[in-house]
């Protein structure tokens, strides 16, 4: 039972005064019992200076064999969880050396206890809190449901309510404040209090100029009765929000999914142009204004709240502008949920700066961590020596490539075949293949992709017969020869001229082609070799030859035009132009020719054309007439 | 067939590794807690750049803490999928339902010895043409509803009960990267153009843009949204080592920037039980687990703790059915870190 820490030894008599305090609260079965006295170190500040607890035990850990008496078991139990205390306490400091002998550890605390000892983290300034304000107005105050209390009024209740902890009790002793607490719901009874005065042995305590620190507590007093007092700025601050914007739940207090309609946009523009409140600050963590009045728990608080006070300033005028508007009603009741949150992140910023080093005991609570340890190690500066990644690499590199890649893989797929997928019919087409549906999906393209290339071929070869492939294929086929013997022709026809350039043309057999030199080139078919590819100028020549060389009679050779019975076969090359094609047609509907088949090619700018047609009325030009006529357009050129 | 399984080799207390044939990026946990069996699902999603990819689900039992394959339950996919996705609640039936993107929104029917492809979800009427999908989310509240993000800038919403898009808005000026939902009828996105917009299905003529990357045009690639405290959110930039945590009520000004990676970031989650811890993952092979203090000190955040993989860690998924499991994939294994 050595209390080794400095808190108690300066009292004196640190053992009497907790088992004052125990065998008070055990009188009256309440749950736990606090002394809160002034600090020696920074007067006009409370802060914790004996305990006991009494209530609920989660995990009871026998060290000795001995057996205890229920009143040792209940101060080993005080004095284990005050270790614990300190040894998190000291682990900030220095988290190699965190929790060096402490029998208990914080998962073995019920939530009581955690209560207990996180109270153990609080100072109240004098007129501040809970204890602060019994002493300054040295009256008792008797809270009952702590756990919804206004955090205002008690700043501990979100604490309270997960410790269940519904009456709490403060009233002034000995220049200090005895607080206690129990899980039921107590009515006032000054009795009770009575009773445990009587029941704890007056010690002359060293009163400190309590004198002093009484003006000093009035004071501050009155300023925490009015509203309007700078330390609630922030809180009040968002409180404005929630007016603002009733339907914003976005404060995130509310632990269950928001309603359908609570996070409207309005609702987050709203809350833009307010103060952030990723910081609170509550009322105990407000003492900081207070130089050097904390303990070392608050000090790592204030340390960690001084970067952020430059931007504090605005802050509080803007919010002090809504402050004005809301003077008048001042409702508290709207205030309890923000306050809450407040303190919420009070108690967060309490655990995390007891725990900062230990997420396994954070960790522990919150992620139901089992007997199992877990894959990750605490993070150190530099605790790991390479990084992996060789310098110029890319990075990200496969997070980019899904992004920026695998889009432009679909979108490449997709304009090989667009008909891929069969999703013709547009919105949304359920699939229902079996599991090798992708193996379908893609032999399915792939048949789509032939039976588009069939189409294209289809569309390039004149009198289609039939629609099935075979008749595709053979057409094609035989329309390759009729192509082939029509570029032996022209090659001969070129020879011929360039040999007799001057050969007069016989008149034409209307049933026959126009051609001149028809029957000439049948003879010497087969000698010339295929000229695939021509050059424009090749042709040009060719034809102008041609052109010259029939001048006489004023038809050039470039349209053959052949008849049989109603139907006309014309067939004109020509260099491309535009509108020369509208022209020929004109000129045939002119001629009262029904066209209903138009092939047309353009090669290296000249233009290939077969136009298959029928005589609409009675009157019949003669192939010579049509002949003249499309001249015209053709010779132009 | 049935029992035509394979487990798992590597395992110790505290991981469990599942090594693919494949490269791996997409990853899914299913969030249904399962009632028949202690198993859960995950999916994994090749990574290989031609046409043929592949979906594997695994299952896995925390007790155990095996982690098997089924040859049957395994699927071809056109190209690798950007995202996979389980459906957040299932209706305690005995399938799972998986969505998957890429050139369409997909949807499969995990079942116990198959998948089925349910509907593929084309959102263009006319032409064969519908934008490629770079992520999307399923709302969680109102599961028949899923986000889809495209690089055509839009992003579409569609009903999934009735195969029919509720509606398409242009959300961004570029490619949109990633898409959160927020609540049933709000969601926000990332995009090229380097900012976070939140939408709400009730007011579609607006948009609010709640960050901006501070080089202009640095693209925005992934975003994640606190389910556990709405005002917060977290998206990484392109070639950055940052992690940028946002509250949606201080516009512009992030509240937290996470820079203790030391290559850039490519995956983030939140966890999913509580609203102050994030992990990240990264080009240096790192898991990270970050805890949000109440105030930023000076010299910035430092992660609460660590993980390091065998290579770049390229995803990253903490579920809320394995709260106690961290998911990551590295090349081409899936592990399953212990929290």
């Amino acid at each position: 039972m050595n209390m080794a820490t400095g808190l108690e030894n300066q009292d004196g008599q640190p053992e009497n005064l907790k088992k004052q305090l125990a065998l008070a609260v055990r009188r009256i079965q309440w749950s736990y019992s606090i002394f809160w006295s002034i600090s020696a170190s920074q007067p006009g500040v409370l802060e914790w200076s004996d305990g006991y607890y009494n209530g609920d035990i989660k995990t009871r850990k026998t060290v000795q064999a001995v057996e205890l008496n229920a009143d040792q078991m209940g101060l080993q139990r005080s004095e284990q969880l005050r270790e614990l205390y300190e040894s998190l306490s000291a682990g900030e400091a220095s988290p190699q050396s965190r929790r060096p002998s402490a029998a208990l550890s914080p998962e073995d605390l019920s939530d009581a206890e955690w209560y207990y000892l996180v109270c153990m983290s609080f100072v109240f300034n004098i007129g501040q809190g809970l204890p602060g304000r019994t002493l300054a107005n040295d009256k008792p105050i008797w809270l009952c449901n702590a756990h919804f209390a206004d955090s205002k009024v008690f700043s501990r209740s979100l604490l309270a309510k997960s410790a269940s902890i519904q009456t709490v009790v403060c009233f002034p002793f000995l220049g200090g404040v005895v607080e206690l607490g129990v899980t039921e719901l107590v009515m006032e009874d000054p009795d009770i209090i009575q009773q445990i005065k009587t029941s704890i042995l007056e010690i002359p305590y060293p009163i400190v100029s309590r004198n002093a620190n009484l003006c000093a507590a009035n004071a501050r007093n009155d300023l925490d009765h009015d509203p309007v007092e700078t330390k609630s700025v922030p809180v009040l601050g968002s409180d404005e929000l929630d007016m603002a914007s009733p339907n914003d739940n976005s404060d995130g207090f509310e632990p269950i999914q928001l309603a359908d309609d609570s996070l409207i946009i309005e609702g987050i523009n709203g809350g833009a142009s307010q103060v952030q409140s990723w910081q609170f600050m509550d009322d105990d963590e407000f003492s900081n204004c207070i130089p050097h009045s904390m303990d070392s728990s608050d000090c790592i608080s204030q340390t960690l709240l001084n970067p952020e006070k430059p931007a504090s300033g605005p802050k509080s005028e803007m919010v002090g502008d809504h402050q004005l508007q809301d003077l008048q009603d001042c409702n508290h009741t709207r205030l309890s949920a923000l306050d809450l949150h407040s303190n919420d992140v009070h108690y967060q910023g309490v655990l995390s700066a007891l725990l900062k080093s230990s997420h396994q005991l954070l960790l522990g609570p919150l992620f139901q961590n089992s007997h199992q340890e877990s894959s990750f190690i605490s993070w150190k500066k530099g605790g790991f020596v390479k990084c992996p990644k060789p310098r110029g690499e890319i990075s990200q590199n496969l997070v980019k490539k899904v992004l920026f890649e695998v889009p432009r893989m679909h979108a490449a797929c997709r304009l090989e075949s667009p008909e891929d997928n069969g999703n013709r019919d547009g919105v949304w087409r359920p699939e229902a293949d079996e599991i090798g549906m992708n193996h379908a999906l893609s032999e399915r393209r792939r048949r789509e992709k032939l039976n588009k290339r069939f189409s294209i071929l289809k569309s390039l070869v004149p009198s289609i017969s039939k629609d099935d492939k075979i008749s595709i294929l053979d057409d094609a086929i035989e329309y390759l020869k009729v192509l082939e013997r029509k570029v032996e022709e022209l090659e001969y026809f070129r020879e011929s001229t360039e040999i007799e350039p001057k050969t007069k043309r016989q008149p034409q057999d209307t049933t026959e082609r126009t051609s001149d030199n028809y029957g000439n080139n049948k003879t010497s078919s087969g000698k010339k070799p295929l000229i695939n590819k021509r050059k424009a100028s090749d042709i040009d020549e060719s034809e102008q030859g041609i052109n010259y060389g029939v001048q006489e009679d004023g038809l050039a050779d470039n349209v053959t035009v052949s008849m049989k019975n109603n139907s006309v076969t014309i067939e004109i090359m020509c260099s491309w132009r535009e509108g020369v094609l509208l022209e020929i047609m004109d000129a045939l509907s002119n001629l009262h020719l029904d066209s209903h088949s138009v092939q047309s090619s353009i090669i290296d700018g000249i233009l290939s054309l077969t136009i298959k047609s029928k005589f609409k009325g009675s009157t019949l030009a003669s192939a010579r007439k049509i002949k003249q006529a499309l001249q015209r357009f053709v010779g132009s050129c | 067939m049935e029992n035509s399984t394979q487990e798992s080799h590597l395992r110790s207390d505290n991981s469990v590794t599942y090594e693919s044939p494949y490269p791996l990026y997409a990853m899914a946990l299913s969030s249904s807690s399962p009632a028949r069996t202690r198993h859960h699902r995950i999916a994994v999603g090749s990574f290989i750049e031609e046409f043929s990819n592949r979906v594997d689900i695994l299952s896995f039992d925390p007790e155990t803490l095996a982690l098997n394959s089924h040859p049957s339950l395994s699927f071809d996919h056109p190209y690798p999928p950007t995202k996979l996705m389980f459906q957040p609640s299932s209706l305690n039936k005995s399938s799972d339902l998986l969505a998957s993107s890429g050139d369409y929104l997909r949807l499969w029917e995990v079942r116990d010895n198959s998948i089925e492809p349910i509907s593929v979800f084309n959102n263009s009427k006319t032409s064969e043409f519908c934008a490629p999908l770079t992520s999307f989310d399923w709302n969680d509240i109102e599961p028949r509803r899923i986000g889809t993000s495209s690089i055509d800038t839009t992003c579409t919403i569609w009903d999934i009960d009735k195969g029919a898009v509720e509606t398409q808005l242009i959300a961004h000026d570029k490619e949109v990267y990633d898409i959160a939902w927020g609540e049933a009828r709000v969601f926000a996105s990332v995009s090229a153009d380097g900012s976070v917009r939140i939408f709400d299905l009730r007011d579609k003529e607006h948009s609010t843009i709640i960050y901006e990357s501070p080089q202009p045009d640095t693209p925005l690639l992934r975003l994640a949204w606190n389910k556990q405290d709405l005002r917060y959110m977290a998206t990484i930039l392109m070639d950055s080592n940052k992690v940028v945590i946002l509250d949606i009520r201080s516009p512009t000004m992030p509240v937290a920037e996470l820079e203790r990676h030391r290559a850039s970031v490519n995956a983030i989650a939140w966890a999913p039980q509580s609203y102050r811890h994030i992990c990240s993952a990264g080009d240096d092979s790192q898991a990270l687990i970050w805890e949000l203090p109440t105030v930023a000190g000076p010299n910035g955040i430092d992660p609460m703790s660590m993980y390091s993989a065998g290579s770049e860690i390229n995803q990253l998924q903490w579920s809320a059915a394995l709260p106690d499991w961290i998911a990551i994939a590295f090349s081409s294994k899936m592990q399953l870190l212990k929290v």
